[in-house]
């Protein structure tokens, strides 16, 4: 496996990671805001 | 919650085109990858700073609390990313130049830049009285925004510089990337600009949640 594919999924989980992260603070303060 | 998706799926893209292609630059290897995800993130840093000089400057002409509020956030987001663009900075210096850190000019200049927002910062935190501190403050985010020109594109270009310049636009402002790679670039600057809107709104809601609970 080349380190260069290994280094593309690394970035993806982390991309990925901050993501969903975002995207659950996003629908928490949307929830806290209708309270 | 559509575009949110959206930015998403192209910056995932982005990472699996910028690894899919060739090095941008033969000659430096694989490091020069970084550019994709530096040069964006240095636009989002500057993009940042402007939005707080905005409503730093809307503050002090309608003088509500809520542009104090957009400038805080804004300014906290230009400082990460310039963080974020000074570290992939010194990841491409230590491959190419051989250290992490040369006293160039660009190098040199950015960290100026996050001094003076930590400044920024620091007066905020010094003030007790909130609308002496949202006005202070304002006048200090539009004076700090007069230096980013000259920082980030004059003093750079005025001194000898190790930092590749003329890597996306030429002086006669001709797009100097090939196809693909412009288009990765070009898909990577809108996806750290949405995720900056993202993060924006949502640290400013996280603000006023935080002013309402101690209100209360």
């Amino acid at each position: 496996m080349s380190s260069n594919f290994v280094v593309m999924i690394v970035s993806l989980i982390v991309w990925l990671g901050i993501f969903f992260y975002l995207l659950r603070l996003d629908k928490k303060i949307k929830d806290l805001k209708r309270r | 919650m559509i575009w949110k998706i959206f930015t998403g799926f192209l910056l995932s893209g982005v990472i699996i085109a910028i690894f899919l292609l060739p090095a941008p630059q033969k000659e430096l290897g694989d490091v020069s990858r970084i550019f994709f995800f530096h040069v964006p993130v240095a636009w989002v840093a500057v993009l940042a700073f402007f939005v707080a000089m905005v409503n730093s400057i809307l503050f002090l002409r309608k003088n509500e609390i809520v542009y104090d509020i957009q400038a805080l956030s804004a300014a906290r987001l230009g400082s990460l990313f310039s963080i974020l663009a000074l570290v992939t900075g010194m990841i491409f210096a230590k491959n190419t130049w051989g250290s992490y850190w040369n006293w160039d000019p660009r190098e040199t200049s950015v960290f100026i830049l996050i001094l003076i927002y930590g400044a920024y910062f620091a007066l905020r935190s010094a003030v007790e009285i909130e609308e002496r501190r949202a006005s202070l403050s304002a006048v200090y985010a539009i004076l700090a925004f007069l230096t980013v020109p000259f920082l980030v594109f004059v003093i750079p270009r005025v001194y000898q510089s190790l930092h590749p310049v003329e890597s996306v636009i030429d002086t006669k402002l001709k797009f100097q990337l090939p196809l693909p790679y412009l288009l990765v670039f070009l898909c990577s600057i809108l996806g750290f600009s949405l995720i900056f809107v993202w993060v924006h709104k949502l640290e400013i809601l996280l603000c006023k949640f935080d002013k309402d609970a101690k209100k209360e």
